[in-house]
């Protein structure tokens, strides 16, 4: 756990005739990162070709896709493929298949181009409704301002027979007419139609027997029910919309069960062909090479040795081994699924280098500490808790959305880090209803002590949270030094400056700053234990530039490089490191006191809004107290929150970490999309 | 007088947490190589873009989405505009006057096809926006409209009526609008160049070598495009140049003007002003479409190369907010160009290209 899973590289080569059960086998499985057979060592790769296939990755990728699309447009996303798909694997037709998906598409396409239509003649409406609605018609006696209108206006009669001749006239522009009412064999219509399609309604109009007549008195009214048949037509025109995109749904519907099975079958030969891809085969042979996690190996043995029938050539190559660089190993974590908030927050900066610590575990306790010591108040613990639990509930189901449900995870544990604090510390929705189980924390905020005799004013808080970094700094130099012995770089595990001697001077620097505050900044250590914690250290440090200027430089240019000049250099690379060193564990230690700052900050504000509410009464000063709360979970939750994220990638991680790693990403059945 | 702190604070830690969310060139990838546009519309369904898959259900009209994603690339101006200070706001308007702008000018082309060139144009009229955009301008009436003199008349009180009236006597004479479509494309620079003449100096400096480049970039598309295709003198050319450019001199377009090979001569103009770039555009081609991708790309890269130093630089200044409109813009232009081009069956390889 503390460290990345041990890795594996396995070379495999088997029959050409057991490829396909192998395949099935290594998806199956789902545990190998596949590398190119060219990186591993083969006598004669050049005899090695691509394995053919007789249907290309691109064409099952295409289709694939293309199912896929059809299925979203019914809101279904088909989930991965399971086992026993693998199991009850068939051949997919991708020609029949292509061909039945492009039947579908022309169905949908014609019952599209049909809600275009409608589309166009919604459009057209509510062109004439949006005139309307501004100008009106001047039916009513009220005169249009014409300037502006774009309407023309008219009303005339014309033979009940042409009805739908004019209304098939009509169909291509924005016009709208209305029957008023019917004389003998002629109808009285009232037309809406654009001022500028004039001259072409004249033609129509000609061509159906139109004629003009006067607005006859009950036509004086006819506005609102112009408006009202406008709005009716609209309305039966969107229903028919939807029923049109129902009927294309629909369509999709019928073939949905089909749709489903045809994705999945093309999934997995999709992986399938995609394992593939990584094969070179001879005229019998395959032959392919990948990385998985050591504790896989035996079970893949055993599915490699089924599928083949032991008919198949496994060599393993251990990660460890001096031929393989560790950057080329894949890493894979090995952290419970409680740890997944935390490992989030540790990919968030980088993965770790192969065989290198994996931080993950102890970024949990820091993390929730710090929090914690930020965020102290069991009620305001309890509504964080509550508020992640529920986007845990929420967010359960969602793989696209993994994120957010860790981070919904990670807010529980915030939210439980501050209730266990605020227990400690005695805050209650910043309220003392119970007396604090260490000390006062806003007894000591507000003057009025804490209840703790070691810990009884602001700067002991200060001193808890020193204390606390120089633990956390240490423990990130210790996991420096551990990697640094594992990949056996030995000088830089004396002289790096996280090395040795850097971790010798900081430990120095600490006894000797806590000895000058014990006798009130008036004393030094003695001479002797200066240099020997101080000044011993920083001359062993100037070893470092020269033997690196006599192992790696001297002898290599033509140039003779002048003594002095390369003296001078020396010096001038020793005095900034040393610079850097103090500066910079100075500042790491002194960044810490922002976690008794905002903890102070949380105290300060909720005896604010204490203080304020106590101004009020009655509702008022419940609502100060409610908003304030509010506030502060929202405000410091979010400080808090980011500020222990900061501590721990800036002050720890920058110890050891170098987040140069690649993940392990296996083609399996869950493979991402 | 508000400090750039106090001006940009906000809206530029606002605008970086969007620029993050801004679809990645390798999704653009991905939706290049959708084999349908139904696939395309699913690749969108975890993004911003998800609703245009139900208008487009709802409706079976790609153009309504598109309509949809212009209307919310204007929202976009306007709710930035609302985190800004008045200065600031100025530029915005003159930027949302581009809009404005290029619907004006699809209402006259409308308006053209109907009046002069006695074309069908019913099916057009209702992909014109209504609502005002900066100026209240009577859609409906200008598509409807008599004749330029009633045109120049609707656009009273803004800066379009006197340009459409000067020139309507050159789009009868010429038959086209080409003249008149370049006026108001200078009125609209000239505008955007005064509303950067206002800002103050460290944001006028951003500004003026963002927007200068913008005009570069649009320049040099024009001086191609006018020769290639219309063949036209390089006097009428350089009538149609938009001053206030930041590289491009008068040498450097006759240098274009008079290239046989555009695409080697930018490259130079690029080696010269963008040596980091150059290397990106060593391509050798051979056939004019390809070199007019090449042309493309090449102005494209150096788009992105101007905003990335900005989003590198001072954070503090206009230049976050013209960047996230030049990224924003970039991203919607992408996603209108490949959902037609999968409307319509384009290849792929000519797809990419386009990128």
């Amino acid at each position: 756990m503390i460290s990345t899973t041990p890795m594996t590289q396995l070379f495999a080569v088997v029959l050409g005739k057991d490829r396909e059960r192998v395949t099935e086998a290594l998806l199956r499985e789902g545990v190998m990162q596949f590398v190119s057979t060219l990186d591993v060592d083969l006598e004669e790769p050049d005899k090695l070709s691509p394995v053919e296939s007789d249907v290309s990755l691109s064409d099952l990728s295409d289709l694939r896709k293309r199912v896929e699309g059809v299925l979203y447009t019914i809101g279904v996303v088909p989930r991965p493929p399971q086992e026993a798909d693998l199991r009850d694997r068939a051949s997919v037709n991708l020609e029949r298949e292509g061909n039945r998906l492009d039947k579908l598409d022309a169905e949908r396409q014609a019952v599209r181009e049909r809600q275009r239509g409608i589309q166009q003649e919604i459009l057209k409406l509510e062109d004439i409704k949006r005139q309307v609605s501004v100008y009106g018609l001047g039916l009513s006696g009220v005169k249009l301002d014409a300037r502006h209108s774009v309407l023309a206006v008219q009303t005339g009669q014309l033979p009940a027979s042409n009805v739908r001749r004019l209304d098939e006239g009509l169909h291509t522009m924005p016009a709208l007419h209305m029957e008023l009412g019917r004389e003998g064999d002629r109808t009285h219509h009232l037309l809406i139609s654009m001022k500028r399609d004039r001259e072409q309604i004249a033609e129509i109009l000609s061509s159906v027997g139109w004629s003009d007549i006067e607005l006859s008195g009950e036509v004086l009214s006819a506005e609102a029910d112009l408006l009202d048949e406008l709005s009716g037509r609209l309305e039966t025109l969107n229903t028919e919309q939807k029923t049109l995109q129902e009927t294309v749904n629909e369509l999709v519907k019928k073939e949905e069960t089909h749709l489903r099975e045809l994705w999945i079958s093309l999934r997995v030969a999709e992986l399938c062909s995609q394992i593939q891809t990584h094969f070179k085969s001879s005229s019998r042979t395959a032959v392919f090479a990948g990385w998985l996690p050591s504790s896989k190996k035996r079970r893949l043995v055993e599915r490699l040795t089924e599928a083949s029938d032991g008919r198949c050539y496994l060599e393993w190559h251990e990660a460890d081994s001096a031929e393989i660089a560790s950057e080329e190993i894949p890493v894979q974590f090995d952290n419970p699924k409680v740890l997944a908030p935390f490992q989030m927050l540790v990919c968030n900066f980088g993965v770790p280098k192969y065989g290198t610590i994996d931080p993950t575990p102890f970024v949990m306790p820091m993390y929730l500490i710090m929090f914690g010591l930020m965020f102290a108040d069991v009620g305001q613990g309890l509504v964080l808790a509550a508020l992640g639990a529920l986007g845990v509930r929420s967010l359960r189901n969602n793989e696209a959305k993994k994120g957010l449900f860790h981070l919904s995870w990670l807010v529980v544990w915030c939210g439980v880090s501050a209730v266990v604090f605020g227990a400690l510390l005695g805050s209650y929705f910043g309220m003392p209803l119970i007396k604090p189980l260490w000390f006062d924390f806003h007894g000591i905020v507000a003057g009025h002590g804490s209840g703790n005799s070691l810990i009884s004013n602001i700067y002991d808080v200060l001193a808890i949270t020193i204390y606390f970094g120089i633990s956390v700094i240490f423990l990130g130099l210790v996991f420096n030094w551990i990697n640094i012995i594992r990949t056996r770089r030995w000088m830089e595990l004396i002289f790096d400056k996280g090395g040795l001697l850097g971790g010798w001077m900081y430990g120095g620097g600490i006894y000797i700053a806590s000895y000058m505050i014990k006798h009130q900044y008036k004393e030094f250590p003695s001479g002797g234990v200066l240099m020997l914690l101080a000044g011993l250290p920083a001359i062993l440090l100037f070893i470092k530039e020269p033997y690196h200027y006599y192992k790696h430089e001297h002898g290599r240019s033509d140039r003779k490089p002048n003594p002095a000049m390369v003296i001078l250099d020396f010096l001038m690379k020793w005095i900034v490191e040393l610079l850097e060193i103090f500066s910079g564990y100075l500042s790491n230690t002194l960044s810490f006191m922002r976690v008794a700052g905002l903890g102070i900050a949380h105290a300060c504000l909720m005896i604010s809004f204490f203080t304020l509410a106590d101004m009020t009464s009655g509702v008022f000063s419940l609502l100060i107290l409610v908003l304030g709360n509010v506030l502060v979970i929202g405000l410091e939750g979010l400080s808090a929150g980011i500020q222990a994220l900061r501590l721990n990638y800036y002050e720890f991680f920058t110890k050891f970490f170098h987040g140069t790693g690649k993940l392990h990403t296996p083609i399996s059945l869950s493979s991402q999309l | 007088m508000a400090g750039p702190l106090s001006k940009y604070a906000l809206i530029n830690a606002k605008l970086r947490a969007r620029i993050s969310k801004i679809l990645p060139d390798e999704v653009f990838g991905q939706l290049a190589k959708a084999p349908s546009l139904d696939a395309a519309l699913a690749l969108l369904r975890d993004s911003v873009f998800a609703d245009l898959e139900h208008i487009y259900a709802a409706t079976g009209d790609l153009k309504s989405a598109e309509l949809d994603l212009l209307k919310r690339e204007i929202e976009l101006y306007r709710g930035i505009r609302k985190h800004l200070h008045p200065g600031t706001k100025e530029l915005v308007d003159a930027l949302l006057a581009q809009f404005e702008i290029d619907n004006l000018k699809n209402a006259i082309r409308i308006y053209f096809d109907r009046k002069i060139r006695k074309r069908s144009v019913d099916d057009r009229t209702h992909y014109v926006l209504h609502e005002p955009i900066v100026h209240d301008l009577p859609m409906d009436a200008i598509l409807n409209a008599e004749g330029f003199d009633e045109i120049a008349g609707l656009c009273g009180g803004t800066p379009y009526g006197a340009i459409v009236s000067k020139f309507s006597h050159t789009v009868e004479t010429e038959g086209s609008l080409f003249r008149m479509e370049v006026a108001l494309d200078h009125c609209y620079y000239s505008r955007l160049v005064e509303a950067i003449n206002r800002l103050d100096r460290r944001d006028r400096d951003v500004a003026v070598r963002l927007i200068g480049v913008e005009i570069d970039l649009q320049n040099i598309s024009w001086v191609i495009r006018l020769k290639s295709f219309y063949d036209l003198p390089l006097e009428a050319i350089l009538t149609t140049i938009i001053p206030g450019g930041f590289h491009l001199s008068r040498s450097v377009i006759d240098e274009l003007y008079q290239a046989q090979n555009v695409a080697a001569t930018l490259q130079e103009f690029v080696a010269g002003k963008y040596p980091g770039l150059s290397a990106l555009l060593a391509a050798e081609t051979s056939s004019s479409a390809a070199r007019l991708a090449l042309v493309q790309r090449i102005l494209a890269e150096i788009r992105k190369h101007e905003v990335q130093r900005i989003l590198a630089g001072y954070p503090f200044s206009i230049g976050i907010i013209l960047s996230y409109f030049v990224l924003k813009r970039d991203e919607l232009q992408k996603i209108r160009m490949l959902l037609n081009a999968k409307q319509y069956g384009r290849q792929q390889e000519r797809i990419e290209s386009l990128l």
